[in-house]
């Protein structure tokens, strides 16, 4: 069975495909060349005048596990306001949802009415990776994954700070994704997590964690190595130091040294780009840094913009967090230390366009998107939900795609934000062809998801159709086809069929004799058994729903 | 890990996990014959008559009379289809047990009401009005080195925290602290403080008052710790004194953990009292030193029951009274926890060895996860989820076996 599809204008980076005019054959899942005469297509789809795409991924959203699910279960207020005919900011269109903690089900169908094929759970803890895997597999439609996160866990903390070898902390590391099922190793606030639970309040990245006498650059370091030794085509990603205070910037272009150039990824760069300049002593450093990334071709980063409106944030990061408790909107939060492993902060935020700090974060986001050359080291994220629900990526891109729009938004802003911001004199419009590497090709990529994020053949047939509307907004959110693995799953916007996805993982190989000393210190200290930590891919598979698919990595 | 297999071997020793409580020890060594399942390796109670409860009566009922299982799930179809607004109750079981009720609630405009729903919303009412700073077993066996039981002996629930988590075994150690210098103050009405003590025989600070003071009790300690002076030598009878050295051990612990069983804090309006102990920890957080609560308790599947519901609805569960006129009770759990009495259809997914009181219409025993069938579970701190084993041979259907068989009828 061949479906093909006709005449769509395709915007492929793999492929180069900058707006060609080219058919797409369909079977079995895959996308494959041309076939012969002879064999029978069963279904054309003429997309004459539309977009085609493949579909979306996004790479850093926090879509289930533990913090998730707390901030749901504090937060049934926002359960009601699915209603979006009254956008809470003026500048935030109807397909801006606030629905900042959607439920597994709610979660799957939202992303794959706009194209997106699969998202990416950035903050496993290694613990509570069982849980986060129960939520991924009840969300539909999708494909998952996930990172583990390491570096605050005293595993690993012990290990630095006895100087094991790079050797252990890759046995180590490559365990952990073994038994995690994730694809990806994250370190969040690398050391400040564990020097919490120590009573320190900030950790800098040069600063010794009071206990393992260790060093946030350190962490970075062995990390980093272990994920490049290791083949795992995933650069470690980093949460860095100093999380949203003012004056951050400086800790996030040192941590771009703190590799000695091996591959890093700096998530939710937004929240880490902040000067002192100004009365308020908050200030814009999106320019210094998007110069640091200019320069720094081993990193990559993805933005984490904020928008206007009601979310709430969920981050590994309780020491941040703790901090941030003051600033709840409503006013609750919770802080969790987790099992010496990690740890949590949930915390919900409004973020107002009248606010001097939440007007100028916004700005920031969107000067580092607009200064950035690269769109290959570059990721569209509002890191869900903690700078806006997912579901406002339409109105995102068109913030990118119409510098028009842009600037009514940023005159709209509050005035001493605006005085403190570049924006309106970056005149860049993103393309489609940028918008498909950043969404679609370059995360694929970064990732390592070696099928997916393409229409060549051999490519899984994750394929996203759009009518080309000068309202990019309008566009985005409501794609006329989507195909997961080659079968149509959305009709105008709506979902026709109901599909499960499965799970990315890689798994690189290690030396097992790892286990013999996690098995005396889970004995000695841990509360459960090693092998109740690991999960296996029967567990994944969950009912025959789902399914393990692992990527061979790069070496 | 995969055992069954070798059940039909006499005195097969496997390690397993028990869910006769929400601290889920996994370390629970057990011999398995012919005869039946024996428990080596603790004396607790709880997993003693877990593991060794007998295989019970397999036969699904309709009205006390034995049926097929097919004649049994299509009467129970026929009253669900027959009803506007079933109530699911009980709702002891794993994550797979309670996602499948979920789903059939769902398609049946059912309501769902766990059994323990009144003590799970003294939790929720804290956590949704103002949030809490918490922290997770292995932290409290590697750090604390306080701990406040308020209104609990705890081990009347957790029979084994003190052995796990506090005074440790001898293989046992913990990283941060050590713990036979641990403190342990108990605040309560009648708490037997045995657990307490600690192996070289020092008593733990006992106060003990009345549950119901002790809102007004832990009011006082907090403005203690917040540096309030008061005029007052007692509150409730307790020496403001006594409360005084409280405060000052929890300011200077390097970790302390209060603790707090929602189930012990029956009175009305607990959730305050909750809410007094987590403001507390956030009050000695703000300050100089690291403290955290500890919410404890969690038995009949509370909180898998209470996380599925969430990330399936985005709500928690909660315990809002609902109009019904059909109920189904379903517990894996527990042969004793029974449905209270009710004059509509009532139909049972119970453990095997339930004993009625009201003879149910429907009653079709199911598998018991951890013993008859795999499954997964959350433990009370929600932090660790830990598979569950089939620890016995047995032709008993799972609940989740069950439930789809009567949703695919509908």
């Amino acid at each position: 069975m061949i479906t093909h599809l006709k005449n769509g204008r395709l915007y492929c980076p793999v492929m180069g495909a900058d707006g060609v005019i080219q058919d797409i054959y369909i079977r079995d899942g895959k996308i494959i060349a041309k076939p012969n005469a002879s064999e029978k297509i069963s279904q054309t789809y003429d997309l004459t005048g539309k977009i085609v795409m493949a579909g979306a991924i996004d790479m850093h959203s926090h879509i289930g596990g533990g913090k998730v699910n707390i901030a749901r279960m504090m937060l049934p207020e926002f359960q009601e306001t699915k209603n979006y005919s009254e956008p809470e900011a003026h500048i935030c269109t109807p397909n801006c949802s606030h629905h900042a903690t959607p439920n597994t089900a709610d979660t799957g169908f939202r992303y794959i009415e706009m194209g997106y094929t699969a998202a990416f759970e950035p903050a496993i803890l290694p613990i509570n990776a069982r849980q986060a895997h129960l939520e991924m597999a009840d969300t539909p439609m999708i494909d998952k994954g996930g990172y583990a996160m390491l570096g605050n866990d005293d595993y690993f903390l012990r290990l630095l700070s006895r100087k094991a070898d790079q050797k252990a902390i890759n046995d180590y590391v490559a365990w952990t994704l073994h038994a995690t099922q994730a694809i990806g190793i994250k370190v969040v606030n690398p050391g400040g997590i564990s020097a919490f639970k120590f009573n320190q309040r900030r950790l800098n990245l040069d600063e010794n964690h009071s206990y393992y006498q260790v060093s946030p650059r350190q962490i970075l370091k062995s990390l980093s190595t272990a994920v490049q030794q290791l083949g795992i085509a995933k650069p470690l990603h980093v949460h860095c130091n100093n999380l949203g205070a003012a004056g951050n910037f400086q800790t996030t272009l040192d941590t771009m040294g703190a590799s000695d150039g091996v591959p890093m990824h700096l998530t939710h760069i937004q929240f880490h780009s902040y000067g002192t300049e100004g009365d308020k002593k908050f200030s814009s450093a999106a320019a210094q840094i998007s110069e640091a990334l200019n320069k720094n071709k081993h990193i990559t980063a993805d933005v984490g913009q904020i928008l206007f409106g009601q979310t709430v944030t969920a981050s590994g990061d309780s020491m941040m967090q703790h901090l941030n408790t003051k600033f709840a909107s409503p006013k609750k939060t919770v802080i969790m230390d987790i099992e010496c492993d990690a740890g949590c902060g949930v915390v919900p935020f409004k973020y107002r366009d009248e606010n001097y700090v939440n007007a100028l974060q916004w700005a920031i986001g969107l000067e580092i998107f607009l200064s950035v050359e690269d769109p290959w080291r570059i990721f569209l994220t509002t890191d869900h939900p903690n700078g806006a629900p997912f579901t406002s990526y339409p109105h995102l891109i068109r913030l990118l795609m119409d510098k028009s729009f842009r600037n009514e938004a940023f005159a709209k802003l509050n005035l001493d934000a605006q005085a403190m911001s570049n924006l309106t004199s970056l005149n860049r419009e993103y393309s489609l062809y940028e918008i498909a590497i950043m969404t679609r090709a370059g995360a694929a990529k970064l990732i390592g998801l070696n099928d997916r994020g393409s229409l060549s053949a051999g490519a899984a047939a994750d394929i996203t159709i759009y009518t080309d509307q000068p309202d990019r907004e309008a566009m985005f959110a409501k794609p006329d086809y989507v195909f997961k693995d080659g079968e149509l799953v959305v009709k105008n916007g709506v979902v026709v069929k109901v599909v499960w996805g499965k799970t990315h993982t890689a798994k690189p190989e290690f030396d097992i004799g790892v286990e013999q000393d996690l098995t005396q210190y889970f004995d000695k200290y841990h509360t459960i058994q090693l092998d109740n930590f690991k999960i296996s891919n029967d567990e994944i598979a969950s009912d025959g729903r789902g399914g393990v698919i692992t990527h061979t990595q790069s070496n | 890990m995969e055992i069954s297999s070798n059940t039909q071997q006499d005195n097969k020793k496997v390690v397993a996990t028990c869910p006769a409580c929400g601290l889920l020890c996994d370390d629970m060594s057990l011999e398995i014959k012919q005869s039946g399942i024996k428990v080596l390796n603790t004396n607790c109670t709880k997993s003693i008559q877990f593991f060794e409860q007998p295989l019970g009566e397999t036969t699904p009922k309709i009205n006390g009379e034995s049926v097929t299982l097919q004649q049994a799930i299509s009467h129970a179809v026929t009253l669900l289809k027959s009803s506007k607004n079933p109530l699911f109750a009980g709702l002891s079981s794993d994550v797979q047990g309670f996602r499948a009720v979920y789903s059939l609630a769902q398609k049946t405009n059912g309501h769902l009401q766990h059994l323990n729903s009144e003590s799970m919303a003294r939790n929720m009412a804290v956590l949704q009005s103002t949030g809490w700073q918490t922290t997770t077993l292995t932290e409290v066996k590697n750090r604390a080195d306080v701990l406040m039981c308020i209104g609990t002996d705890i081990v009347s629930h957790n029979t084994r925290f003190f052995e796990r988590f506090i005074w440790l075994s001898q293989d046992s150690s913990a990283m941060f602290t050590d713990s036979s210098k641990r403190e342990v103050i108990y605040i309560g009405e009648n708490l037997n403080t045995q657990a307490g003590v600690s192996p070289d025989g020092k008593q733990p600070t006992s106060i003990n008052c009345s549950q119901s003071d002790l809102p007004e009790i832990l009011a006082v300690l907090r403005a203690l710790i917040a540096g309030k002076k008061l005029k007052m030598q007692t509150v409730a009878g307790v020496q403001v004194s006594g409360l005084l050295a409280i405060a000052d051990k929890l300011k200077q612990a390097k970790y302390a953990v209060l603790a707090w069983i929602a189930k012990d804090l029956d009175y009305a309006h607990a959730e305050l009292t909750i809410q007094t102990i987590t403001e507390t920890v956030a009050l000695l957080n703000s300050q100089t030193s690291r403290a955290a609560g500890l919410s404890l308790g969690g038995s009949d599947g509370d909180t898998s029951a209470n996380n599925a519901n969430t990330w399936l609805s985005g709500f928690s569960l909660n315990d809002d009274k609902f109009d019904h006129d059909a109920m189904v009770w379903t517990n894996s759990f527990s042969a004793n926890k029974l449905p209270g009495k009710t004059d509509f259809p009532l139909i049972v997914l119970g453990n095997a060895n339930t004993t009625f009181e009201q003879i149910p219409d429907v009653f079709i025993p199911i598998a018991t996860p951890g013993l008859d069938c795999v499954g997964t579970s959350f433990r009370v701190d929600s932090a660790v989820i830990l598979p569950l084993k089939k620890v016995r041979e047995n032709k008993l259907l799972t609940l989740s076996e069950v439930v789809t068989q009567i949703e695919a009828l509908l």
